[in-house]
């Protein structure tokens, strides 16, 4: 089992770093229980990556590492992405990076388990998580955790976040256990599956 | 092997200059290129078809019959010719024609174009992209191959006892290449006819043009043209040359910074080492182009993008003066080294023509 942590944060240290941290660190051992080996837990820092992301649009391929990160992403049985909250939304490095992902290979993350979580510096920003993140993934065909995880300033010293990284881990973990039973989506390589050349034309031909 | 220029026909401000040439002055500095191509001994001028600013090659077969008027061996073609959105029709009759003003010194390749808007503006279905080279090439092929053609699909007009008109030159048909940067179903289409494939294999990694040439090879193979290593196999190449190569650095980093397509990118320096452009000495594109055969096996066609960007005549008229003494000579030889003896050369009018005089007489 592999957990992949995509996180937006740009500060060091980072607040939604700590937050996706804490999410892989619930998320890891339930995945694999009962076994007692956790779940494997990569970590995606897209500060690091930001200039091949913005290279990715200028020359239309990923470069080097941003491929190895976009590997990753599509190997990993569940996803955690953590974004601080900008102008009301996701962060544009955040959506750049799927984005660039959707580009590369638009079926990365068909029925995947997908945790949300946001960082903000107050909580009125905490229905990003429905109003964006939620859609955004939706849309990317991933399969999105009910429960995300908003985390303001205050959150850090006040009751409760605990509980809904616990709910929310377990709940990823759940989907990773359920949808890897499940068969996975066959990827579609159209280089492997050519479609033959007389089925083209004959698809053409008028009928009748 | 054949090694030429390819063209875009780009309209660029030169960015050390901020001049921007006229129309005019860069649709007569594309023929000059040709012409010069032909002077230092390449073997093929290709022009692109465009039909938006900032290009301007927008009809090239006036162009290419200019141009063969004032040539004598050059192989004039394209890069390429909009099979989804030109008429098969004008197509065929348009390249016959230059057919016969060059004496044979024509082939074309099929391409799909670089913008969407040009199918609406030509009154096509963007939608329809694959489906109209699929259809539109079809149609062709036996408007060159049958003298009266009835004919009925999904995208044109029906015709009835139509003869495209001039006939091909001495009844044999202008070679065609298929050019496609990521589209398995058009190197599916050129194996499916026989016909050469071209991967333009510039501005992307060498990963994208292997798994293409290699599909079409092997497709090739399946549909009982030869061996996959018998296929007709095209490559295009983007480099600037300075004896020096500091200077090349030099002299080409304004241009590679503000280029169309990749430039306020990556730098120099990461663009050159994820794809196949090379800046440097004549020696360095010797030995960048002579590894593009570990990817894409044993060739036909080497074409290079020299004149876009913003590049004055007067530069790129130089780097032909050194692709033509220093480079392209050395690559003839290494090329021919460890070739294997079945690998045939690009087709010609004249190796065509006489496929098709020993077919006649094998039926005879």
């Amino acid at each position: 089992m592999k957990i992949v942590l995509v996180s937006a944060g740009l500060s060091v240290p980072s607040s939604t770093r700590l937050l996706g941290d804490r999410l892989a660190a619930a998320a890891a051992p339930a995945a694999t229980a009962p076994e007692p080996a956790p779940a494997d837990v990569q970590v995606i820092e897209l500060r690091d990556l930001a200039v091949e992301i913005a290279h990715t649009f200028t020359n239309g391929f990923p470069g080097r590492a941003l491929a190895d990160a976009f590997d990753a992403v599509a190997g990993a049985d569940g996803l955690i992405v953590v974004t601080p909250v900008f102008s009301a939304s996701y962060s544009g490095l955040f959506k750049s990076f799927f984005d660039a992902l959707s580009v590369t290979d638009p079926d990365a993350l068909a029925g995947k388990p997908v945790l949300t979580a946001a960082t903000g510096g107050t909580a009125r920003h905490s229905l990003v998580l429905d109003h964006a993140l939620r859609p955004l993934f939706s849309y990317l065909k991933a399969v999105v955790v009910p429960t995300g995880v908003y985390a303001a300033s205050e959150d850090w010293g006040a009751e409760g976040l605990n509980g809904r990284i616990e709910r929310a881990a377990g709940e990823l973990a759940a989907l990773m256990a359920g949808l890897s039973t499940s068969r996975p989506l066959p990827r579609r390589d159209s280089f492997e599956e050519v479609v033959p050349f007389e089925e083209r034309l004959a698809a053409l031909r008028p009928t009748g | 092997m054949q090694f030429g220029i390819f063209s875009v026909g780009d309209v660029t401000p030169d960015p050390t200059t901020g001049r921007t040439p006229t129309e005019r002055e860069r649709i007569k500095a594309m023929v000059a290129i040709a012409l010069k191509a032909e002077e230092v001994g390449l073997d093929v001028f290709a022009t692109g078809e465009h039909h938006n600013p900032p290009f301007v090659p927008s009809s090239p077969t006036t162009m290419l019959g200019y141009i063969a008027a004032r040539t004598e061996r050059l192989v004039l073609s394209t890069s390429t010719t909009l099979i989804t959105t030109n008429d098969p029709v004008k197509i065929a009759e348009d390249f016959a024609m230059l057919q016969h003003l060059a004496d044979g010194r024509v082939d074309l390749m099929m391409g799909r174009g670089n913008t969407g808007p040009v199918y609406p503006w030509f009154g096509q279905d963007v939608r329809q992209g694959i489906n109209l080279a699929v259809e539109n090439y079809a149609l062709l092929h036996r408007l060159w191959r049958e003298d009266v053609v009835d004919w009925e699909g999904k995208f044109r007009t029906p015709l009835q006892g139509f003869t495209s008109t001039p006939r091909p030159l001495d009844g044999v048909p202008p070679f065609v290449w298929h050019g496609s940067i990521r589209s398995p179903e058009i190197a599916e289409q050129a194996a499916y006819y026989g016909d050469g494939f071209f991967h333009n294999n510039i501005f992307w990694p060498a990963d994208h043009t292997k798994r293409m040439v290699e599909l079409y090879r092997a497709r090739y193979a399946h549909y009982g043209h030869g061996t996959p290593e018998q296929a007709i196999v095209g490559l295009g190449g983007q480099v600037f040359m300075r004896k020096n190569s500091q200077d090349a650095v030099r002299e080409f980093r304004p241009y590679f910074d503000v280029a169309p397509v990749y430039g306020h990118g990556p730098s120099l320096e990461e663009f050159t080492e994820q794809t196949p452009l090379t800046v440097g000495s004549p020696q360095q594109v010797i030995e960048k182009t002579l590894a593009f055969r570990e990817y894409a096996g044993d060739y036909q066609r080497q074409l290079f993008l020299m004149d876009h960007a913003g590049l004055p005549l007067k530069t790129v008229l130089e780097q032909l003066d050194l692709l033509g003494e220093e480079v392209v000579p050395v690559l003839r030889e290494e090329f021919a080294k460890g070739r294997p003896a079945g690998v045939p050369d690009a087709p010609s009018h004249s190796s065509l023509l006489a496929t098709a005089k020993e077919k006649e007489g094998a039926r005879a």
